[in-house]
């Protein structure tokens, strides 16, 4: 099959395994130690500051990034196992997953040279970060209808007005890289005056409202602009080009191991439970969800390797994301099909507990980051269809 | 598949095309003309040595014809000589048959191996017993029987047993391609004891074969589907400008591109000698899961016509129902992996599932 959805093999990478030991050493040492506990979904939900401040000690936050910036300008790969690692032990990387993931490399992309100084080396040690700006309360799917604006006033500055939503981890967050409409909406062109800006939450005007999910955690947030005057160098990219650049941004915050291993922490308590009982079906379906599981991990390696040779894989990231998040969803299902046991935050048994945390954050994992039908959609597109 | 493998896809796709598509009918157990064909060009050794009688060069040109044929629904044994069979004698220091004479493998439990000594020197097994769902039984001249090993020995008998004259049943799968039995009569066989391992490699070598099969089916029928959804017009525009298509058609890709990105990993595995067991395993598993869902949604798009004989599509939907159970069903396949990953305790899932591939 020859498509826009299909990526070459990724070629094996002796210094990912290499550093995929280092974090494991780690990982079992700070398990050990007692700094962390292993939880579901903890790449939302996991705020650790200073455990985030020891990743960026060790050199593993903006891997990719070039020296200058604070960066170690290693692989996609490393990066890539990194990340993996760190989901699979279920540790707090919260605070600092979306700076890392794609504020960093979007400011890379399209910040000054002065951001880029400025910020870059404080997201690669830990200390910055940053939120996505993008849904608002009328505008989920369809961001290009979005109604956030910026004007210029006399002083040359952006002037916001607006409102953004879902806004994960806002309340103790640096910055966001907000999309705003910068120009009046032209229904002929709907992507058209969309333009990013890079916008300091400690600014006078924001207010911050927490909103509870399901297991009452505080993670999302509304964000509400009110005669919010950003300085007019803090314009990301281009005037108009908005929804150019985050597309490019969305590649990065779909394609990663995040969308497959939210719900990972459940499968491994899942199977030290079928390890117990040596039941059949229990044995069973720990296959079946494993084979699936590696399945995707190859796709993602696939994307990994593809961003290493410079490649923008939007398409294959949406479809990734699609049969991932999908996959992290019934990791829920599957278990309790075979298992008998109550899910409960409160109960002794670290399996019921675990099934609760992930049957909590499930309605989740299919609609952030682009809903699967928006995925699907372009998957369609990739198959030549739309 | 990498570029190197154009030449032979090339090849095999040319052939292929000089013969009448889907051959097997109720009469016909198989394509020989395009057997003799593929033989012709030494197609039928591709990837088995030079030294041992095969065409020599690289698994993964094994893995192109192999992946093209299932593609075509090509009508030979190939997939069993050069993937399964072929390289189980191999490993176990058997000759290997002419290539140009159809061979393929049996796992065979029911057959059990006793040594013989026929006075034509060691290594000589009689086979006794019914091997049932025999690919290509009645078709194959040479058959590679995985048989039971003596009582209170541990492992498999493989032998070499000549399937002329042998009673076969006429049985076929779903697609109509031979799955017959063949009774063996004890007459005396070259063979070799496997250890319990080097048998779970034979059986892991046979499902990891039907798993590249499947994969390169499924991409056809993703093909044949998103053409069709392109062509057909209802409520004067194509099938795939509808939303509801567009998400059925992605759904497919999702899983196809999922199967074809595990069973290439289990592959290069195997090309690299790491150990495949659960490798293969996943790869098999997860080709069978995604059969449920694109052939359902592949004929759901086709709608009626899908359903007829006269249409190609149940040509590739029907193998895709009967490979996904054969050398080992995602039952069988699942509690492998869910036992495999769990051989180092309960608490080594990760990094075991990070070695498989």
């Amino acid at each position: 099959m020859s498509s826009p959805l299909t990526l070459a093999p990724a070629p094996p990478s002796q210094a990912a395994e290499e550093v995929r030991t280092q974090v494991r050493e780690f990982l079992a040492e700070e398990l050990a130690a007692g700094t962390f506990t292993t939880h579901v979904d903890t790449w939302l939900s996991g705020v650790d500051p200073e455990f985030s401040r020891k990743l960026g000690r060790r050199g593993w936050l903006g891997m990719t990034w070039p020296k200058q910036y604070g960066g170690h300008e290693r692989s996609a790969m490393e990066r890539y196992a990194v990340t993996e690692e760190l989901l699979a032990a279920g540790a707090p990387v919260a605070a600092h997953w979306i700076a890392d993931r794609q504020s960093g490399p979007n400011l890379l992309r399209y910040g000054t040279e002065e951001q880029r100084q400025e910020i870059l080396p404080r997201i690669a040690a830990g200390e910055c970060y940053f939120v996505i700006g993008m849904s608002e309360p009328d505008s989920g799917s369809d961001l290009a209808s979005i109604r956030t604006r910026a004007a210029r006033n006399g002083d040359g500055d952006w002037v916001v007005n607006g409102a953004k939503v879902w806004t994960s981890n806002a309340h103790f967050s640096h910055y966001g890289i907000v999309l705003v409409r910068t120009s009046p909406a032209d229904p002929a062109n709907r992507h058209a005056g969309l333009s990013q800006l890079l916008v300091d939450l400690s600014l006078p005007g924001i207010t911050i409202n927490p909103i509870r999910i399901l297991d009452g955690g505080h993670h999302f947030n509304e964000v509400v602009f009110e005669d919010v005057v950003v300085p007019g160098d803090m314009l990301l990219g281009e005037e108009g080009a908005g929804w150019h650049q985050v597309t490019a941004e969305l590649a990065f915050e779909r394609s990663g191991p995040e969308r497959f291993l939210s719900t990972y922490p459940l499968l491994a308590e899942f199977a030290r439970r079928a390890c117990d009982t040596g039941d059949a079906a229990q044995l069973g379906a720990l296959g079946r969800l494993s084979a699936r599981l590696l399945a995707l991990r190859q796709l993602s390696l696939r994307i990994a390797a593809a961003l290493d040779r410079g490649e923008l894989p939007d398409i294959p990231a949406a479809l990734v994301k699609d049969v991932g998040t999908t996959f992290e969803a019934d990791v829920v299902d599957e278990i309790r099909r075979v298992v008998e046991v109550t899910p409960s935050l409160d109960s002794p048994d670290p399996l019921g507990r675990a099934l609760a945390e992930a049957q909590l954050h499930a309605p989740g994992y299919t609609l952030r980051g682009g809903t699967n039908e928006i995925l699907r959609g372009i998957v369609a597109r990739g198959l030549g269809l739309r | 598949m990498a570029s190197d493998q154009d030449l032979v896809v090339e090849t095999v796709r040319d052939i292929l095309s000089a013969h009448e598509p889907f051959a097997l009918t109720a009469d016909t157990a198989w394509d020989a003309g395009l057997w003799a064909d593929l033989a012709e060009a030494g197609l039928t050794g591709v990837g088995l040595p030079e030294e041992a009688g095969g065409s020599g060069g690289e698994l993964a040109d094994a893995v192109a014809v192999v992946r093209t044929l299932a593609a075509g629904a090509g009508a030979v044994p190939v997939a069993e000589q050069l993937l399964a069979a072929g390289p189980a004698l191999l490993a176990a220091g058997l000759d290997l048959p002419d290539p140009a004479e159809p061979l393929t493998l049996a796992v065979a439990g029911a057959v059990t191996a006793e040594p013989v000594d026929d006075g034509d020197g060691p290594g000589r097994w009689q086979l006794t017993g019914t091997a049932t769902d025999v690919a290509w039984a009645g078709v194959a001249r040479h058959v590679a029987v995985l048989a039971a090993a003596p009582e209170g020995i541990e492992g498999a008998v493989l032998a070499l047993v000549d399937a002329e004259g042998l009673a076969t049943s006429d049985a076929r799968n779903l697609a109509g391609e031979p799955r017959g039995s063949l009774v063996l009569g004890g007459a005396p066989a070259a063979g070799a004891l496997l250890t319990p391992a080097r048998t779970g490699e034979v059986r892991a070598r046979f499902a990891l074969t039907r798993a590249v099969q499947l994969a390169a089916a499924l991409e056809r029928v993703l093909a044949w589907t998103v053409q069709y959804a392109g062509e057909r017009h209802q409520f004067g525009r194509p099938l795939g400008r509808f939303q509801a298509v567009q998400m059925e058609l992605a759904e497919m890709a999702g899983e196809v591109t999922a199967v074809t990105a595990l069973t290439d990993a289990a592959v290069q595995a195997l090309d690299r000698g790491d150990d495949v067991v659960l490798a293969a395993a996943a790869a098999k598993v997860r080709a069978g899961a995604a059969v449920e869902v694109v052939a359902r949604l592949a004929h759901q798009v086709h709608g009626a016509i899908g359903f007829t004989h006269e249409h190609k599509l149940h040509h590739l939907t029907r193998r895709l129902w009967s490979w996904r159970d054969e050398a080992g069903s995602e039952l069988t396949w699942s509690q492998v992996l869910g036992v495999g990953l769990l051989a180092r305790g309960g608490d080594d899932l990760w990094p075991a599932l990070t070695r498989v591939v």
